[in-house]
């Protein structure tokens, strides 16, 4: 029996249609793989463009034909999200804008996205719950000390346009304009939040750890806890958000248990995946570089743009530590890959990866 | 106080509204998109007067002086000319139409209503393109040039990038009759226009997918672009895109008949090309010390533009906007004639009617 289906009692059966939005990403594509490894038989996958899906490609190929429906199309297409919402109980919405460095594309695909999807969903009205992938990114941890737990109840960005970072902006506008449209729409609901999300395919090393770009790696994180989480363990605690029964309305954290410190993770990846110099940089300079940036960004009026700024230094290098307990206890989450085997398998792709390029 | 409206609120609006707060004696007034969401983003970051979704409103309650245009291409005919008709100059990005014929319309329209409009191309007025144009007024080429050679390539990143960027078969970018390439080359086939003396240059186009987009079944999107521009007084160029070649160069070369010139957009670098030759062994000493000095000046002067502060990285956008502003106040010449603008939207015609038609050879016979 899977680990799921013990310990759930789900809202939904398993030949229920499940909507996944960005189903062919690096998480979304795990979902899917969890949803059809715990049974559930009407997958309707929505990407950009059924020629470009690497991931769902792998996993359509190792189960049965019928079990995954492709839709193809752009969630800023109202017809197209009439369509993909269509006989769907529950949808998960991973769909977001990265952004890189661009708000307008952040928050066009974050926010009028998910406008339009719950729109389509309130005409539909057949839903029985939609998840939103969120993530960390939306906290301010400004206020609160080193060394002080982040949970669900901590705040909110309340400018995320100063945090420098599109990806911030968009996802923290993103969960306000999904609180707008369930409670509009009278949609069940569920906001969850990964940490940083790790696993094979997912490049590089989380910012948390620290900068490369700078010609040498610049180590920032030194003994801060990183809020990793598995991208199988993480899939799994989506999944279990979306057909728990009782947790309408909730916000959960997704963290695995007993996260390393930077120091740690940097020194496992030198050793296991690549070696590279890197520098590191104590936490009272680090905080000083980023109050000095900022301001020469606001004085030179964007000749730097205000990338490194004291919202981010809180953020990403405050130091706080991280807490499970409301997955554990609500969602009935248990991490199913242990840190050893996980960063295993992810190391030895940055490995192989590095020989590919 | 020159009051500015934004039509388009997506990523080349933020580089507008970043560079307008940096000028004095303008603000902006208003920010529309038909999608108010995308209009309330821009209006919540910037100090923007009032945020609308619809053109209308935002001509009638902000009443700009100038609307600055910054939708898709497809739009700006009917948006540019909505705009002049109510009164204001028009600022449009690039590329200026989807046609040259719409190109010539829209200036017609523009001297008709005794408003001005000027195009997005910013890459013209960057330090190093100034001061390029500035040798060249000084006679530095010795007359006419005889020869020029524009790069302006465009790096599509990994194959993840490439399909997040062309994996919408919808995206307004396909539609554009030479898709990717329409969207890019206006920057790099101005500099050329620039200089050309004919009003009907001849083109000869070739043009072609690269191998890396051909692995991602894409038929009809030209990456690789090569093209020999002519006019009759002899004077010729050649231009190239590429999204596969490395550097992704944005260079510009000049060439007189007595010496030469080298523009390098990204390091912004200015070399200059010495026409005569030194005697005997000096040649093989002289000359790469004389470049190894330009480009040590070119990095102090640099350093020295950056701790001025003034080297943003759309500070050319900046200067135009400086320069449209002051013609408009000030009767003073555009920044940019509306025979360039014509030149580069004809080349840009030209280029891609040859290169649909080299596509539409290469299909299977239905």
């Amino acid at each position: 029996m899977n680990m799921l289906a013990a310990s759930t009692h789900s809202i939904i059966g398993r030949s229920d249609r499940i909507l996944i939005t960005g189903a062919n990403g690096f998480i979304g594509s795990k979902v899917v793989e969890t949803l059809l490894l715990e049974g559930f038989t009407k997958l309707r996958c929505l990407v950009r463009s059924s020629g470009y899906m690497t991931n769902l490609k792998k996993i359509m190929e190792a189960y049965p034909v019928g079990a995954i429906e492709i839709c193809e199309g752009n969630l800023l297409s109202r017809d197209v999200c009439r369509r993909a919402v269509e006989g769907a109980y529950v949808v998960y919405h991973l769909a977001a804008g990265r952004g890189e460095k661009s708000y307008p594309n952040a928050y066009m695909n974050s926010v009028v996205t998910t406008r339009n999807l719950l729109e389509a969903m309130g005409e539909n009205g057949k839903a029985k719950r939609i998840v939103c992938v969120s993530s960390f990114t939306v906290y301010s941890t400004a206020r609160l000390k080193s060394g002080e737990i982040l949970d669900e109840t901590c705040s909110v960005e309340d400018e995320p346009h100063l945090r420098g970072e599109a990806y911030c902006y968009a996802k923290v506008r993103q969960e306000e304009i999904f609180q707008e449209c369930v409670k509009k729409y009278h949609i069940p609901s569920v906001i969850v939040r990964p940490g940083v999300v790790y696993g094979p395919g997912n490049k590089g090393i989380t910012g948390r750890v620290g900068l490369s770009g700078f010609g040498v790696f610049l180590h920032l994180g030194g003994s801060n806890r990183i809020p990793l989480t598995y991208v199988d363990n993480c899939s799994q605690a989506i999944v279990l958000a979306g057909i728990k029964e009782g947790v309408d309305g909730e916000i959960f954290n997704i963290v695995d248990d007993d996260p390393p410190t930077s120091r740690q993770f940097l020194k496992l990846y030198k050793k296991h995946a690549r070696g590279f110099r890197s520098i590191y940089v104590p936490h009272h300079l680090s905080y000083l570089l980023c109050y000095l940036w900022e301001k020469y960004a606001a004085w030179s009026e964007g000749q730097l743009p205000p990338v490194f700024n004291r919202k981010k230094w809180f953020a990403y290098w405050n130091g706080n530590r991280y807490s499970n307990r409301k997955i554990k206890a609500l969602l009935g989450w248990k991490q199913k890959v242990p840190f050893a085997e996980a960063s295993r398998r992810y190391f030895e792709s940055e490995k192989q990866q590095g020989v590919n390029r | 106080m020159i009051r500015v409206g934004i039509i388009g609120c997506g990523k080349i609006a933020d580089a507008h509204a970043e560079q307008l707060i940096r000028i004095s004696g303008c603000e902006i007034v208003g920010v529309c998109d038909r999608e108010e969401l995308m209009a309330k983003q821009l209006y919540e970051r910037f100090p923007i007067k009032h945020y609308f979704s619809d053109v209308d409103a935002l001509l009638e309650s902000a009443k700009p002086d100038v609307v600055h245009i910054t939708t898709p291409p497809q739009s700006h005919f009917d948006l540019g000319r909505k705009c002049l008709e109510s009164g204001c100059h028009v600022y449009l990005e690039k590329p200026f139409t989807v046609t040259a014929s719409e190109a010539e319309k829209l200036i017609g329209i523009a001297n008709a209503s005794n408003k001005k409009i000027t195009v997005g191309h910013d890459d013209q007025f960057t330090h190093a393109a100034r001061e390029m144009r500035a040798l060249i007024r000084a006679g530095y080429l010795g007359g006419p040039p005889v020869h020029m050679e524009s790069y302006y390539c465009y790096d599509l990143g990994d194959a993840h990038y490439a399909s997040a960027v062309l994996g919408d078969r919808n995206h307004w970018v396909r539609q554009l009759p030479g898709k990717l390439f329409q969207n890019n080359i206006s920057h790099g086939i101005c500099r050329i226009a620039e200089f050309l003396t004919t009003e009907s240059p001849k083109v000869v186009a070739q043009g072609f997918v690269s191998p890396f987009l051909k692995r991602m079944n894409e038929t009809d999107i030209v990456d690789e672009l090569r093209v020999i521009i002519s006019d009759e007084n002899s004077m010729t160029a050649y231009f190239t895109f590429s999204s596969q070649m490395r550097p992704v160069l944005k260079h510009f070369r000049i060439y007189g008949t007595k010496n030469g010139l080298v523009m390098n957009h990204d390091h912004q670098t200015v070399v200059k090309l010495r026409g005569a030759k030194y005697k005997s062994y000096l040649e093989k000493f002289v000359p790469p010390y004389n470049f190894a000095t330009q480009y040590m000046g070119n990095a102090v002067g640099n350093i020295r533009t950056f701790l001025r502060n003034d080297f943003h990285m759309k500070g050319g956008m900046k200067f135009l906007m400086e320069s449209f502003y002051k013609s408009i106040l000030e009767e003073a010449p555009l920044p940019i004639s509306y025979r360039e603008i014509l030149l580069t939207a004809r080349i840009i015609d030209n280029i891609s009617s040859q290169t649909n038609a080299q596509l539409t050879s290469k299909l299977p016979p239905s």
